[in-house]
């Protein structure tokens, strides 16, 4: 929203500077995204008095000699294209060096030179509305009024109030606050931070009779006030022929004149916030085929549809609310007019409509149709009930001013439920409590009187009346921000909470993350990834997953981000592939993150169960991820066992494994199918290793470190073993395990070295051992009775020491 | 004969000069042999700086601009990595446990009821547009903020406020809104969380303990500044600011959006089941990314989920 600092001052005495005030405004009221100084937009622009216009023989140009005053120049040449332009009249000049103010600010700002068009020197232009940015008229240049008295060459600022400053502040954060979104609410806000009793300004209000007239409303909630008013324009209302204050105001705001009673309306909505439409009264009788206006406020009926002010014709839904003429819809409420009720230049008599309406209806409204106008914004922070009448005397008032001969008829008001104050008791204690602050009962009162509550002190406890404005007021909390606010969130006093004396307990699930990725990237060398929850069909199809167990995003932002992941392995098989073109070829990738899928359920909560999965996928075989597996287990002190993998889509299942702790599977790991390989585009065996975190939970054994030291020298021998091929490895090392620790007061080691397979039907494992006495030096005789019982446990599994 | 060669002749010599000794008188024998020690003693220093810097002589000069050595293989270290965001992410969690603060998780996946109702967001409120969220065909939500997580943070540690007077728990974890992406908009990005419930909470308090928070991890004294702020959640509401710290190149000048924050708003308080007229809270909560970016004069937001490892590997 765009605020002009002129205006505010108008409503509210400022002392501050500009600056001063803009940052007051920003800690204390609203984010201030931008501020620009029009003075130094509209710089070099001047009040000019054209004194000829000839036409230039074979073009549209004309040759015009402009009074620029004395500095500048009492004939200075313009050629000018506008078919308006005329000798004697007042208009907008560009001087030479100046910047177009439409272009001012923009990347691209275009600055004004002297230049030679048809032969003819022309010394800047004179401009449109659209080039000063004070409009979007382009058919001619801006002609002001002869009644000014300012003498040519005066500067365009001084003219017409441009020596202001713009803020713009940042609507979100006023979502609350209808009555921001009109000057006179900002203003009042602005006295309360300067600590400053606001002077509500007086609104014109309309002499004219008071009818019951005809409204009927579906439901309360729809439309808590609906008014109107009805004028009788005599003759229709003619464009006003001079560019005006109304056209600044309204270019200030962003927005520009339309016509002489749609520019009312809209001055009326960007001083009070309370948005107004006008409908043609007799184009409405005509919709609904009556004699007298008979209004309804209701829900559209699908399939109703309505063709609306811009021509489009929109498919209305239920939540849609319309404005009826004898029940048919002639506008989509809050949002905007129908075409068939649009005021033009034959209008003769007007009805025009101030009312609010539900805005949660208006938001769907908003949503569905994609109507973001300045009058739908404020309606759906939900205008208070107390402000229809008020501005719609006010502005009955001023287009019946307008065109002078106009009169109005009568107008009319119906409350949904009578008008209640919203009451508010709480005390000084309590606003000091939880503000951490020690302000006096008088500050506290004198600082919400300020902004139109009435508070009521009785010792302690205050009776706070919010004005009726304030439909955002509904608990003590919010009299409580209003305080604060106020005086400064920044003024209060630092302090800091009592903490007991205790350790925070920590999570079990946070701590495992952490103690992987320093086991991964740390000790095992491998790259920690962070990749999106959002994947797309094509890439759970390729990695051989069931597409129609992921949760589908129906608003996705693309088919690329159209499900939320099952596993993590599809996405690290993808960043595998694209590192690996990128020249990083041996490297293990892991990520740690959350996926889920329907077949999960749902929990206690009813949403999904989601599980935290480690995902490790690296170029190799089998072994390559069985030598991570080895080391977490090592390093978190758990005991896994591997099992037979059901059939799968993603691993290879005959090389591949599923992962168990205490007989709950807990994750997978090994090749992934050459077939899935393959739709990744990678060259080489790759393998992978999933575990769900989750399950490790609660799992953890006592992780002993084996040492025990010896002052004794160890002793090493290497050990070769035949077996049959499908002898299991651990068999094998259990057997010379139980042989070694037959022996006491021997403490050991044993390290695989190599699986050899020689022959199709045995395979040689080796060994290297180290062994020590806690008690001796070992003797080789003692070396070799060890020996011998290794052999002969071994020899008892059918295995033979070579 | 060279210097060194001159001294260890003059040592030679000097052992003789001992055999003098038996010659004195005993009184004078003390002083005689300190002062032939004193003058061996510099006699070897001479002679070992000399050996010293002859050795020295000998040895080829380095260019110390080269890498690595000649003919020699170059060093190299390993190569694993940790991701810059979970690595901020550790390091905000520990500043708060430090500070009594529980750590726990956000879910990924969630509900209309902890995205909006818990949070005192009313049915079909325009304050809930302001969060574009992505939604399954079930209608579960990727959160959009960690607030989700207050309702579970309130509910799951209600036990504390009996137990330790307080609740004290930040929730960081991953969410998602649907917007364009572009260098500084991610449709997926990392926020924590915080709420604390006590007695006495107020909004002294919240700023204090966001003050310190952001005075530990700049590890500098930083001021602070508010503005109004306007969430459903949180009454008074309030985004926070502190000034640009000397580590992010601040010099005093400028100053960074940090978090949204305020006190807990009484409805949400309720529906956790604790007594607002008894207890009062604050909560805050802010971006992850935008800390690793200005720490690391990160330009695209968008390198943090691409898995590239021409960018990972600076971490």
């Amino acid at each position: 929203m765009l605020i002009s600092l002129n205006e505010i001052k108008k409503l509210v005495k400022v002392d501050l500077t500009d600056a001063e005030l803009v940052k007051l405004i920003g800690s204390r009221l609203v984010e201030v995204e931008s501020v620009t100084d029009l003075k130094e937009k509209y710089k070099k622009i001047y009040l000019v008095k054209v004194l000829s216009a000839e036409d230039i023989e074979g073009t549209h140009l004309h040759l015009c000699k402009i009074d620029a005053g004395e500095e500048l120049g009492h004939s200075v040449q313009v050629v000018c294209g506008a078919p308006n332009v005329h000798a004697g009249m007042l208009a907008a000049w560009i001087a030479p060096g100046a910047i177009v103010p439409a272009t001012f600010g923009t990347n691209e700002p275009f600055e004004i030179a002297v230049r030679k068009l048809h032969g003819f020197e022309s010394n800047g232009m004179l401009a449109a509305a659209d080039e000063l940015a004070l409009g979007t008229d382009h058919a001619g240049i801006i002609e002001l009024s002869p009644d000014l008295t300012a003498a040519p060459g005066t500067p365009l600022t001084d003219v017409l109030d441009l020596d202001d400053k713009i803020i713009e502040v940042e609507n979100k954060s006023l979502t609350h606050r209808p009555d921001c979104f009109g000057l006179i609410g900002f203003a009042r806000e602005v006295a309360g931070i300067l600590g400053q009793q606001f002077v509500e300004p007086r609104l014109p209000q309309i002499d004219c009779e008071a009818k019951k007239g005809s409204i009927t409303i579906e439901s309360p909630d729809l439309c808590p006030c609906y008014s109107y008013s009805v004028i009788n324009l005599e003759n229709p209302l003619a464009k006003k022929p001079y560019f005006d204050f109304g056209d600044v105001f309204l270019a200030k705001a962003g927005m520009h004149s339309i016509s002489p009673i749609v520019d009312v309306t809209n001055i009326y909505m960007l001083l009070t916030g309370q948005p107004l439409h006008a409908f043609d009264y007799d184009k409405f009788l005509k919709v609904g085929g009556t004699a007298e206006p008979k209004i309804g406020v209701r829900l559209a009926r699908e399939p109703e549809s309505l063709t609306l002010l811009d021509g489009s014709n929109v498919k209305l839904t239920q939540h849609d609310i319309v404005i009826t003429s004898n029940d048919v819809p002639v506008a989509l409420a809050g949002a905007m007019g129908g075409e068939l009720t649009k005021i033009d230049e034959t209008t003769e008599r007007v009805i025009l409509e101030s009312a609010t309406f539900s805005l949660c209806n208006l938001r769907k409204t908003q949503m569905a149709h994609g109507i973001f106008s300045e009058a739908i914004t404020r309606f759906t922070k939900g205008q208070p009930a107390a402000n229809c009448e008020p501005v719609l005397l006010a502005a009955t008032q001023d287009i019946v001013d307008v065109s002078q001969r106009a009169q109005a008829e009568f107008y009319a008001v119906h409350y949904a439920a009578p008008l209640a104050p919203i009451v508010i008791t709480l005390t000084t204690k309590e606003i000091n409590a939880l503000l951490g602050s020690s302000y006096t009962p008088e500050l506290i009162i004198q600082t919400l009187e300020n902004t139109g509550f009435a508070v009521k002190p009785a010792g302690e406890t205050l009776t706070v009346t919010a004005p009726a404005w304030r439909t955002d007021i509904h608990i003590k909390e919010d009299i409580i921000e209003e305080v604060g606010r106020l005086l400064g969130f920044d003024n209060l006093p630092l302090n800091f909470p009592l903490r007991p004396f205790v350790c925070p307990s920590v999570d079990e699930l946070w701590t495992l993350k952490e103690q992987l990725r320093t086991l991964l990237s740390d000790r095992l060398d491998a790259n920690e990834l962070l990749t999106y929850s959002f994947v797309s069909k094509s890439l759970q199809e390729k990695a051989g997953e069931d597409v129609t167990d992921s949760y589908k995003i129906v608003n996705s932002l693309s088919p690329e981000l159209e499900c939320f992941r099952q596993t993590l392995v599809p996405s690290l098989l993808e960043k595998l592939r694209e590192n690996q073109k990128a020249g990083y070829k041996e490297r293990t990738l892991y990520e740690l993150n959350q996926v889920t899928r329907k077949s999960l359920g749902l929990n206690d909560e009813g949403v999904p169960v989601m599980e935290t999965d480690l995902g490790v996928v690296m170029p190799g075989d089998f072994y390559a991820a069985k030598a991570v597996l080895l080391e977490l287990e090592k390093y978190l002190g758990v005991k896994f066992k591997l099992s037979r993998l059901e059939t799968d889509g993603t691993f290879e299942p005959v090389h591949a494994a599923a992962i168990y702790l205490n007989e709950t599977k807990v994750g997978q790991i090994g090749e992934i199918k050459t077939g899935v390989c393959r739709a990744f585009k990678l060259g080489e065996t790759a393998s992978a290793l999933e575990l769900t975190l989750d399950k490790l939970l609660g799992q953890k054994t006592q992780r002993t470190a084996k040492i025990a030291l010896s002052r004794f020298p160890s002793v090493s021998r290497d050990l070769t073993v035949r077996v049959d091929a499908d002898t299991a490895f651990e068999q094998v090392e259990a057997a010379i395990r139980a042989a070694l620790s037959q022996n006491t007061g021997l403490l050991y080691t044993i390290e695989p070295v190599s699986i050899f397979r020689k022959e199709e039907t045995s395979k040689n494992l080796s060994f290297h051992l180290e062994m020590t006495s806690t008690e001796k030096t070992l003797e080789s005789k003692e070396i070799s009775a060890i020996i011998e019982k290794i052999t002969n446990s071994l020899t008892e599994l059918g295995a033979e020491v070579v | 004969m060279s210097k060194l060669e001159e001294l260890k002749l003059e040592l030679k010599n000097l052992g003789r000069e001992y055999a003098k000794i038996k010659t004195l008188d005993p009184a004078e024998r003390k002083a005689f042999g300190e002062k032939l020690n004193a003058k061996k003693q510099g006699l070897l220093a001479e002679i070992k700086a000399l050996e010293d810097a002859a050795f020295s002589e000998d040895l080829p000069a380095l260019d110390f601009s080269a890498p690595f050595g000649e003919n020699a293989p170059k060093f190299t270290y390993k190569k694993g990595t940790k991701h810059p965001l979970t690595t901020e992410l550790s390091i905000v969690g520990e500043i708060y446990r430090n500070m009594g603060f529980n750590v726990i998780e956000a879910r990924q996946l969630d509900d209309e009821f902890h995205m909006f109702e818990s949070l005192n967001f009313p049915e079909g409120h325009p304050a809930r547009d302001g969060y574009d969220t992505f939604r399954t065909e079930e209608g579960f939500i990727p959160p959009a903020h960690t607030s989700t997580m207050q309702y579970r943070a309130l509910t799951r540690f209600r036990g504390n406020l009996e137990e330790k007077g307080q609740i004290a728990v930040v929730v960081p974890g991953r969410v998602f809104r649907n917007e364009d992406v572009d260098a500084t908009h991610e449709h997926t990005f990392y926020q924590c969380e915080g709420v604390f419930v006590s007695r006495s909470a107020n909004m002294g308090q919240l700023l204090s303990v966001l003050k310190t928070f952001f005075e530990t991890y700049y590890g500098q004294k930083l001021n602070i500044k508010t503005q109004p702020g306007y969430f459903p959640f949180t009454e008074p509401s309030l985004e926070f600011q502190i000034e640009k710290p000397a580590a992010l190149g601040g010099k005093g000048d400028g100053w960074l959006e940090m978090c949204g924050c305020g006190m807990v708003h009484p409805n949400v308080l309720k529906t956790a089941g604790i007594d607002p007229e008894v207890y009062k809270g604050f909560a805050w909560g802010g971006g992850i990314d935008r800390l690793v970016m200005l720490k690391y004069g990160i330009n695209d937001v968008r390198y943090f989920e691409s898995g590239k490892l021409d960018f990972l590997k600076e971490f």
